[in-house]
């Protein structure tokens, strides 16, 4: 009900700020989200707003798992995140034609249909119809060789020589349809939705994509037991395939801000004595991090 | 009824004294009502009203505690030689030791009752309408040696005194069995807890052979420095005689066990600090401090002192049998071996975490009050129970029948 | 319900527990437990029916029902709304299993406090009334970072001048890099991960041999047959030997009566899992009993989002926790000590 139109309002406000800042669109000034909204996995809170990959906004709902209404989560009021899902299924759709060689093919996989909500997003600003839609305005490129981008994108996307991914072996048309905006690619220009975009990402990443189907890698949400209905948290949920490298810290997870650090027991007044040791007290530190 | 007018008679004798006794007994009053106050609040609000935290979980209770289990166990200091060895000086005296023993299994009761969160659920642990976790639990094993530590305590000293009492003759093999039991049993206590503390890898100063060896020693110190203490006492305010033999056969086993207590602090300190590794983190932190707390060196150092002091003070026989330097020795040994066993041994164990983490603790002053009134009640139990004692010794408190 | 009703019932079940445990010798104990209540009418009256409870594993079917229907009495008046306490006993067939990756962890915290909103811990409290519990402890731990320059080489002790036998300790790589005990429990970077550093997430590693089931002194923790220690609240007389015992620093004790704000209390709750405690006894990590006996995944796992928590069934072949053990690198905890933990840590 008002979700829907609070995601859509959330997602197009962050698409304006982000993706065309420099189209002359008569906007309204952008309005505080509601308090009652956190974001799912990545995100973050600048100036007030939660600005994140999957907006959640709080809401009553009928939760199936304790047979009661109750809000469908809880936010943290630190950081934006969610904390807690009262139903790990709410508004999720059937993962669909799953990758037959899992081992719970068996079992009822559900995704977060992103989709949906970029088509939204995407239908409210003519990337791919007014823009890229029409060869009249944008004509198709006629192959994959990268090219400067025009400066329009550039809060968003990067130049070819700037992809935080693939170190220079790749490059967007790799990934986007050339001919479609709103689907991804593989390599052999098969359309893939953005609600699976594994299928895409396993080409390359094999091994990590195997052991995402047997569920050790990535997150899943919902029932443990075999054959339980899960929700598969999919690639891009987590990772930002713009920027998979996440440079210095390198871990392949966009920063996040920590919740509070737990209560100083009693007797303690500062955590000067944690700072006493180790690489902060050996004497090559500092030469270390001068080099 | 004989046993009613024993105990009346026992108990007006030890309650009827000079305006000294009733200063004596008013100052402890005055830490009985802390002691009172404390636990009141303590079980009203709950044990947020310690400084206690789930870092360093166990404090000062837990550390008097364990103090006052030896000082109940050296109750066999006076007792082993007297009956073993017949020792004749001794043996007039034995009672004392009894009634001391007693009144320091009455203090580790209400040390351990002010340590627990829930106090009313104490019958959790009683076998039949509750569940003793024995043989499994170490505690069961402590619960269930002090317990009978205090019952043979109180069948030795008080029918020994009641057959005084009556001048009926004593049922010598009866008696001698308990007294033999209960001799064995005094090792037992403080064995006991110390494999309390010691059976516990995750807390690796604790986790030493040489707990219960050392438990022992260190408890064989400071318990007869505390009855020599009394028996100066005595020997001022009371009609009692106890012979100087007596006093120097205590101080020399204080000082027999005192050297072999510095002995393995030395091994202790050796075996850790040698190889230096994660596990000696907590005596690290107790001896010099760890990344700038040092809330415990200042203790661990004076406590050293005392009792190096105490040793020099001990080891010339000059000085050990000198009667007036004598009691100030016993002061040293008697508070330097409290601190060790709490703020030099059960605290530091607790610190760090098992996980690292380094936390200060400094007990509140309910906690302190909680203390310093279970001492006092301990202390007015000894009191009476001393006095009504000398008063059966000397024959002061007699039935009419007897001869 | 009215109070006056309320008092009737009550008064009616703690007659049947007098009657029916035997336990009369233990009114002595009634002073204490009217102060231990505290002031409040609702909760006095069933704490005094509790007091008489047995042990929860010696309790008929009927006891316990008595004991959940007076318990969800008391919290639903407490906290203003339905609460439910569950008695799921174990799965046949399941041992539960917890894998964490160590290489994933980026040390946000999101789970320390997924935990507290679903396992009704106490939250700080101004006026020092409670403490604020947290079972999960995540740790930060520096990365290596050895400064390899030719004026610390041959530093150290013994000094290096004049010595013609090399130095024994010193060096280059003398810092305790990568060490559980010399890590930072309260950091508060803006962001995380942070270039230097990893992180070590510690909670109650559920231990096939616990050694604080072994100490504790009434068994009020125990082993239950899905492989969670579990403790019954009711039972525990508060003497912390568990706490001292514990490896892994996962218990945690109720100082004070624990604030748990009405608005943020879970309802869906466990009589040996997330119920509200009392003052005066120990909690910890139970694997989310509530849900995890209901099928569904801890709260940890579920918040985590970088999926570096699994949970499972380690008796089933094809479960997640199952296939980490097979294919990837997997160490426990202390496990020198011996425990036997089922929380496992892996990397990829």
């Amino acid at each position: 009900m008002k979700m829907n139109k609070i995601i859509k309002t959330a997602l197009s406000l962050i698409a304006v700020s982000a993706i065309l800042p420099g189209m002359a669109l008569s906007q309204e000034p952008a309005p505080a989200l509601d308090p009652g909204t956190c974001f799912e996995s990545r995100g973050t809170i600048e100036d007030g707003e939660i600005i994140g990959y999957s907006i959640r906004a709080v809401e009553e709902i009928d939760a199936p798992f304790y047979k009661r209404t109750m809000p469908n989560v809880k936010c943290s009021p630190t950081t934006g995140g969610v904390l807690w899902w009262s139903d790990p299924f709410y508004g999720t759709v059937a993962m669909g034609d799953m990758p037959v060689e899992a081992d719970y093919t068996h079992e009822e996989a559900v995704v977060r249909p992103r989709e949906e909500i970029l088509m939204d997003v995407i239908g409210l600003y003519p990337c791919a119809d007014m823009c890229h839609g029409d060869p009249e305005v944008v004509p198709v490129p006629k192959d994959r060789t990268p090219r400067v981008l025009q400066q329009m994108h550039l809060e968003k996307a990067v130049q070819p020589t700037d992809l935080k991914h693939g170190r220079g072996a790749i490059w967007c048309l790799d990934c986007h349809s050339r001919t479609n905006r709103n689907k991804l690619i593989d390599h052999r220009n098969n359309e893939i939705g953005f609600n699976q975009p594994q299928k895409l990402c396993g080409k390359c990443h094999g091994q990590i994509y195997r052991d995402w189907r047997d569920g050790i890698h990535g997150k899943r949400t919902g029932m443990w037991t075999a054959g339980g209905k899960k929700r598969w948290w999919v690639c891009t949920e987590c990772h930002d395939p713009h920027n998979v490298q996440q440079a210095p810290v390198n871990r392949g997870f966009a920063q996040l801000d920590p919740e509070p650090a737990p209560e100083l027991p009693k007797g303690m007044y500062n955590t000067d004595h944690e700072q006493e040791h180790g690489a902060h007290q050996a004497a090559g530190n500092g030469e270390a991090a001068a080099h | 009824m004989k046993q009613i007018t024993f105990g009346i008679d026992f108990l007006t004798y030890a309650l009827k004294g000079g305006s000294k006794l009733y200063a004596w007994l008013l100052f402890l009053g005055f830490f009985i009502m802390l002691w009172a106050y404390g636990n009141f609040t303590q079980i009203t609000e709950g044990m947020i009203v310690t400084n206690l935290n789930d870092q360093v979980s166990w404090g000062l209770y837990m550390s008097n505690f364990v103090f006052l289990v030896g000082v109940a166990a050296a109750a066999v200091t006076i007792i082993f030689p007297a009956y073993v060895y017949d020792y004749k000086p001794l043996k007039d005296v034995v009672i004392i030791g009894e009634m001391l023993a007693i009144s320091a299994v009455v203090m580790c009761i209400l040390f351990v009752l002010s340590h627990m969160g829930r106090p009313d659920r104490l019958w959790h642990i009683i076998p039949g309408i509750g569940i003793l976790n024995w043989p499994n639990s170490m505690l069961t094993w402590d619960v269930a040696v002090l317990n009978g530590y205090l019952a043979l305590n109180l069948i030795c000293g008080f029918y020994y005194m009641y057959k005084k009492y009556t001048g009926e003759p004593m049922n010598k093999k009866f008696y001698m069995t308990f007294v033999y039991i209960s001799i064995v049993w005094a090792f037992s206590i403080h064995t006991v807890t110390g494999f309390l503390l010691n059976t516990m890898p995750t807390r690796p100063m604790w986790f030493h052979a040489v707990v219960p060896i050392k438990f022992i020693v260190t408890a064989f110190s400071a318990g007869p420095a505390f009855i020599i203490l009394a028996f100066f006492i005595i020997r001022k305010n009371t009609a009692l005689e106890i012979k100087d033999e007596a006093i120097n056969m205590l101080s020399t086993i204080v000082t027999f066990c005192l050297s072999i207590s510095l002995f393995l602090t030395l091994c202790e300190v050796v075996t850790e600090l040698y190889p230096s590794t994660e596990h000696s983190f907590s005596l690290k932190y107790l001896i010099y401090g760890k990344h700038g707390l040092s809330g415990l060196v200042a203790w661990f150092w004076a406590a050293l002192i005392m009792n190096i002091v105490a040793f020099a003070l001990l080891i010339n026989p000059k000085t050990r049998k000198n009667h007036s330097i004598l009691p100030f020795t016993c002061v040293i040994l008697f508070v330097g071996i409290w601190i060790e066993k709490g703020m030099a041994f059960v605290l530091p164990g607790m610190i760090p975490s098992p996980i690292g983490e380094f936390v200060e603790y400094t007990p509140s002053w309910i906690e302190i009050g909680n203390s310093l009134g279970a001492w006092a009640i301990g202390l007015t139990v000894f009191t009476i129970l001393a006095r009504g004692a000398i008063g059966v010794q000397l024959g002061d408190v007699k039935h009419s029948d007897a001869n | 319900m009215s109070t006056k009703d309320r008092n009737k019932s009550d008064k009616k079940t703690r007659r049947e527990f007098l009657k029916d445990s035997g336990v009369t010798g233990a009114a002595a104990f009634a002073g204490a437990a009217a102060l231990l209540t505290g002031s409040d009418d609702a909760e006095a009256s069933a704490t005094w029916a509790e007091h008489f409870q047995k042990n929860y594993r010696l309790m008929s079917d009927e006891e316990k029902k008595e004991a959940v229907a007076r318990l969800e009495t008391r919290y639903s008046e407490e906290y203003g709304k339905k609460v439910t306490v569950g008695i799921e006993p174990a799965i046949p067939g399941v041992l539960f299993g917890y894998a964490l990756n160590i290489q994933k962890c980026i040390g946000c915290r999101r789970c320390v406090h997924a935990c507290v909103k679903e396992n009704n811990q106490s939250r700080h409290d101004e006026n020092g009334k409670a403490t604020e519990i947290q079972w999960i402890r995540v740790i930060r731990m520096e990365k290596g970072n050895f400064g390899f320059d030719k004026a610390n080489m041959d530093k150290g002790y013994p000094g290096a001048k004049g010595e013609e036998y090399g130095i024994q300790v010193g060096g280059n790589a003398y810092s305790p890099v990568g060490t559980v005990l010399e890590g930072q429990h309260y950091y508060q970077p803006k962001k995380v991960p942070e270039k230097d550093a990893f992180y070590f997430p510690i909670q109650c590693h559920q231990c096939e041999k616990p050694p604080c089931v072994k100490v504790c002194p009434v068994r009020t923790t125990y082993r239950d047959p899905d492989g969670v220690v579990v403790i019954d609240y009711n039972w525990c007389i508060g003497c912390r030997m568990c706490m001292g015992a514990c490896p892994y620093w996962a218990r945690r004790f109720n100082w004070g009566k624990p604030n748990l704000p009405k608005a943020d209390m879970n309802p869906d709750t466990h009589y040996m899992g997330n119920r509200p405690r009392m003052k005066g006894v120990v909690e910890k990590c139970h694997f989310c009993l509530q849900r995890s006996r209901k099928g569904r995944y801890t709260s940890c796992v579920e918040v985590c989002p970088v999926g570096a928590r699994k949970f499972g069934n380690l008796l089933d072949p094809n479960s997640e926790v199952r296939k980490i053990l097979d294919r990837k690198r997997v160490f426990r905890l202390k496990a020198e000590l011996n425990t036997y933990p089922k929380f496992f840590y892996f990397v990829d």
